[in-house]
């Protein structure tokens, strides 16, 4: 049997909260997170609202502090610093190109080598690198939202594969920047509830009408459990299954029938010797627009049945590259405190999300939990985890 | 086992033709390519970065050696670490302008009209895959690595990892990337880059895990993720 890996650090910044407890009790109060933008004067812009982390900056510095943030709150947790030999410890992050922040287009002056350098995707993986003084193996993995989702199932297979003992993972996404608001209103792609932004971000509900982009960072230590059991780490939660799979559809759009989704929450299950009776709760990828909702629920009904389900991206909105790290710790709090996390402003169901769904957080005994995210351009990732 | 590869190289479809336009100072950008045959709908260019444009012809190459279930098939990428190309923005970006200076409040409004709705999508590094495994049917196990060389080196090991531990008994792995564009060439002057930028595009079809030919130094610009995958060029 393949040695189990396990979970013993998490760290996240969320429109919630600068850390993982701050932002978990938001999420259990269904607390908003939504608001007018404030990283630039939005007005004139068809959308005027987003979820922003409380974190200043913009560009590259915004995404760095995110960064910081959640990494100094995961190595603290896991006390991972020193453990390792570099050589055994890896990197694994999900990110996009940073877009040149804003205010420098007003500077004058051309941005500097440590500027051009500091956009690269892979930067937030350089980041971490030389925080952890890790020498393993560094990637970093761009697949649109499902970037970090991703990112933690390739770190579960470095491990697997005996390439290293520990990963740090996770990712970082800031998006409250002009042109990607005009980018993705021009899609039609985001929520146009200007009157009344906490209310914009609704998954699953009759009245959605587009996602809300969120700024955010989440980090995981992931180990392998004999070498974390040896050092005296504390254990989380245990990562199971990892999961993912093209829609082969189209860029922009979810196939009706979800079964690109289905495929991946299948192989997740394969991969962590589960049953579908065995999960207990769904953190559905859940944007709010009407597409991705109505093709997740059919692909969760087909391959879960009736287990029960929430996004919590009515809270925090969709940090993109950022959200499937995010929401898998989330799944490791839900397994440790023995709660699934409810979804705000589901105040009228759609009948075309069939699914049972988890308005308010809810005490119950959890032992799997599962999450999803699925990116532009059609990959699907699905993480499963374990009570620890 | 390497079954087939499929190239776009600087200058030239083979690798010989490569050199040899070397000597006319042509290195570092590909022709065309003609996308006609990758292409279900004529329109859908728009949609194509200059990496998926490279992406579609070698990978197609590649593919066409294929006569199994596409839909079983691996699929890994490696892609840049440039910056978007915000190019396609200047119409929107000079519509802001005021007396000679950027208004931001324009933006939203005389801006907005101009910006292209299709530009974040052709910005995301992921649409090298996306539109692999839309133009083959692909639905398996998939990756996007971003990255100098390195990436291509991912990609590989990645490739051979989903041979070897039975996740798929098929991949199509490589790189495409494209660094032939103003932006690109003022940032590279910026990082102190010696030498032409580069592009082209290198995809193969794996049925067995296998280590990764050591890169041949083509010296034909700088071809990012690509250059890791040179080494699985015929020889010539």
């Amino acid at each position: 049997m393949t040695e189990r890996i396990v979970v013993t650090g998490i760290g996240m910044v969320t429109p919630l909260g600068r850390d993982s407890e701050s932002s978990w009790a938001g999420v259990l109060q269904g607390r908003n997170g939504v608001g007018p933008i404030r990283r630039f004067d939005p007005t004139g812009f068809p959308v005027r609202f987003a979820a922003e982390a409380p974190v200043a900056g913009d560009g590259p510095a915004l995404k760095a502090e995110l960064v910081r943030l959640a990494l100094d709150e995961a190595l603290g947790q896991s006390k991972l610093e020193g453990a390792y030999d570099p050589a055994r410890l890896g990197t694994c992050l999900g990110s996009e190109a940073c877009r040149p922040p804003w205010t420098w287009l007003w500077r004058g002056d051309p941005p500097s080598e440590p500027e051009l350098l500091a956009l690269a995707p892979d930067a937030p993986t350089r980041q971490v690198e030389a925080r952890t003084r890790a020498r393993g193996p560094r990637s970093t993995v761009s697949t649109a939202c499902t970037s970090s989702s991703q990112a933690i199932g390739e770190a579960m297979l470095r491990i697997r594969r005996g390439e290293v003992d520990a990963v740090v993972c996770g990712g970082v996404d800031a998006l409250s920047d002009p042109l990607m608001v005009v980018g993705f209103a021009k899609l039609g792609a985001l929520s146009t509830r200007n009157g009344a932004p906490e209310l914009a971000s609704r998954p699953f509900d009759v009245h959605r009408d587009g996602f809300v982009l969120g700024e955010g960072a989440g980090l995981l230590v992931l180990e392998r459990e004999t070498t974390a059991a040896r050092r005296g780490a504390e254990v989380l939660a245990v990562a199971e299954g990892w999961g993912c799979s093209c829609n082969a559809w189209r860029i922009t759009d979810s196939p009706p029938d979800g079964r690109g989704a289905a495929d991946a929450m299948s192989m997740a299950l394969s991969d962590a010797g589960l049953v579908p009776a065995d999960i207990g709760y769904v953190n559905a990828h859940g944007t709010s627009t009407q597409q991705n909702d109505a093709s997740e629920s059919t692909a969760i009904r087909r391959v879960l049945g009736g287990v029960p389900v929430s996004s919590t991206k009515g809270m925090m909105g969709h940090l993109v590259a950022a959200c499937g790290a995010v929401e898998a710790i989330l799944c490791v709090l839900a397994l440790r405190d023995g709660v699934m996390p409810g979804s705000r402003n589901l105040d009228d169901p759609d009948p075309a999300c069939d699914l049972n769904l988890v308005r308010v957080a809810t005490h119950v005994s959890l032992k799997h939990a599962l999450t999803n995210a699925f990116g532009f351009g059609g990959s699907n990732g699905t993480l499963v985890f374990g009570r620890a | 086992m390497l079954v087939s590869v499929g190239y776009l190289l600087p200058g030239a479809l083979r690798p010989t033709d490569t050199l040899r336009y070397m000597t006319d100072t042509r290195a570092g950008v590909v022709d065309g390519p003609d996308l006609g045959p990758w292409l279900r709908r004529k329109k859908d260019a728009r949609l194509l970065p200059r990496a998926a444009q490279l992406a579609l012809p070698a990978a197609g190459t590649a593919m066409a050696a294929f006569a199994g279930d596409p839909e079983a098939l691996g699929l890994v990428v490696a892609v840049g670490r440039e910056p978007p190309d915000e190019g396609e923005a200047e119409a929107s970006l000079a519509a802001m302008c005021r007396d000679g200076a950027l208004a931001r409040d324009r933006l939203g409004s005389e801006g907005r009209a101009l910006y292209p709705p299709l530009l974040p999508l052709r910005t995301l590094p992921n649409m090298v895959l996306a539109h692999l495994a839309i133009a083959h049917g692909i639905r398996g196990e998939n990756a996007v690595f971003a990255g100098g060389e390195e990436a291509g080196r991912h990609a590989f090991e990645e490739a051979s990892a989903m041979l070897r531990e039975g996740r798929a008994e098929v991949v199509l792995v490589g790189a495409a990337y494209s660094a032939v564009d103003l932006a690109s060439a003022r940032d590279r002057l910026r990082l102190g880059l010696s030498g032409p930028p580069g592009e082209g595009a290198i995809f193969a079809l794996l049925s067995a895990a296998m280590p990764l030919p050591p890169a041949r130094l083509l010296g034909v610009g700088d071809l990012g993720p690509v250059a890791a995958l040179t080494g699985l060029l015929p020889s010539a």
